[in-house]
């Protein structure tokens, strides 16, 4: 089963918000987390969908997976926490 | 007509070929140099190393085979040790407000980032505030003692040091491999660009900048971003870039008076939206109010440190680094430490507390 077929704990939504938010409140979310968690995050910052959280996951040991909507234009990130 | 052409299609070209590696590659100083402390990463500071690595040579090996015409030479910047350091260290702060550095708010609007367009203006309203403004008194303040070495030489790392200067290049790109090596630089990526494949086409096309000023706009000015922004504002409202000739070529199109660099500083947003465009990825956002408001006060911040200091992460830290000049080696290390230290007090310090 993959990440995104699982239910999410919680959902995040950075729809809109600056460079570093995504990241920082995904990392603020993952914290309060318990592990195994599982966190949803949506996000339409390119940079910060495809690099800086994955990076921030991988970095970490987190399941990170994405789907990007494209006709929406947004991501959706599905990170396990470790 | 046809250097005209020319003129006006490099320009746009140089600025759009930017913006699309920037976008395809997420490449962001601010980025390189915030994740080095807030999630110990420095898979993008890779990124701009080997960029400037690969700037370094090619600026270099451009001048020293004649390939630059006018003067010949790489445009170096006086050091100004006061404006250097400390308009550095206010512009590395206000990158962490705004949300990216100088080309990193540029390339966002071609993603349809509202909020990275409010910090381009709150960009251009910092430099003229500082350059002509209210805060002029302070820039010339900063900016008044200069530094040569003998009669009026701009300092370099080699004249300093009294050594060839690919002896400098030899030594900085030997000290760079280990720590680029350590990055894994030729792992496929997985999906768009891997940071080593950004960082080199990041670095060519800004040696093809250095040429393309030179040959198109008369002198090896390179990528920038603080004088050029302002010679394209100026242009847009005041009808003329009142960019000096000694610096940069100006032509007269449809009564405008524009100067090379302004060109690309129209390409680069463009090139980003082609690429987000191809990706689908282009979309309208806006940000939270308070947000917008942050941006544009980081945008001003940035403004009013570039100017101080003499150009933001592209001008000083990366092209002028390439230049080996002593005042753009020192902006860099204090747009770092600024940046570290608003990373600290914004994102860091509250997340503690």
């Amino acid at each position: 089963m993959s990440l995104k077929d699982e239910a999410p704990k919680e959902t995040l939504d950075t729809l809109g918000r600056v460079c570093p938010y995504p990241l920082l409140l995904t990392k603020k979310a993952l914290e309060k987390l318990q592990s195994g968690a599982m966190l949803k995050v949506l996000c339409d910052a390119p940079a910060s969908a495809e690099d800086s959280i994955p990076r921030y996951c991988e970095k970490n040991g987190f399941g990170f997976e994405s789907v990007k909507l494209e006709d929406k234009g947004y991501w959706e990130l599905y990170i396990k926490k470790k | 007509m046809g250097s005209m052409f020319g003129f006006i299609l490099s320009g746009l070209l140089v600025g759009a070929a930017f913006g699309f590696v920037l976008q395809r590659g997420r490449y962001c100083v601010n980025t390189a140099f915030r994740d080095v402390i807030f999630i110990n990463d420095f898979t993008l500071l890779r990124a701009y190393v080997l960029g400037l690595v690969t700037l370094i040579i090619g600026a270099n090996f451009l001048e020293d085979v004649g390939w630059l015409g006018g003067s010949g030479q790489l445009y170096r910047q006086a050091f100004v040790p006061w404006a250097n350091a400390i308009g550095g260290y206010i512009f590395g702060m206000g990158i962490v407000l705004a949300g990216g550095c100088g080309s990193g708010i540029l390339y966002r609007v071609g993603e349809g980032l509202l909020a990275a367009l409010v910090a381009v203006f709150g960009f251009f309203f910092g430099i003229m505030t500082t350059k002509a403004g209210l805060l002029k008194p302070l820039y010339e303040a900063l900016t008044a003692k200069v530094v040569y070495v003998g009669e009026d030489t701009t300092p370099t790392l080699f004249n300093m040091l009294g050594v060839n200067k690919w002896v400098v290049i030899a030594v900085l790109t030997v000290a760079a491999v280990p720590f680029l090596l350590k990055g894994t630089p030729f792992k496929k990526a997985k999906k768009g660009y891997y940071w080593s494949t950004a960082g080199l086409l990041v670095g060519l096309v800004a040696v093809i900048a250095f040429w393309a000023s030179a040959h198109f706009g008369g002198n090896a000015r390179g990528l920038s971003f603080t004088g050029p922004l302002r010679e394209f504002f100026l242009a847009v409202t005041m009808g003329d870039s009142q960019a000096s000739p000694s610096l940069i070529k100006s032509v007269t199109m449809l009564g405008i008076n524009v100067s090379w660099s302004s060109l690309y500083v129209l390409g680069v947003p463009l090139g980003a939206y082609i690429s987000a465009k191809l990706l689908k990825e282009f979309k309208l956002k806006v940000p939270p109010a308070n947000e917008l408001l942050r941006v544009l006060a980081g945008g001003f911040v940035m403004g009013l440190g570039a100017q101080i200091s003499g150009g933001c992460n592209i001008g000083q830290g990366f092209t002028g680094v390439s230049t080996l000049a002593v005042s753009s080696w020192v902006t860099t290390v204090f747009i770092l430490l600024g940046n570290w230290t608003m990373v600290y007090f914004l994102l860091i310090k509250p997340m503690r507390d």
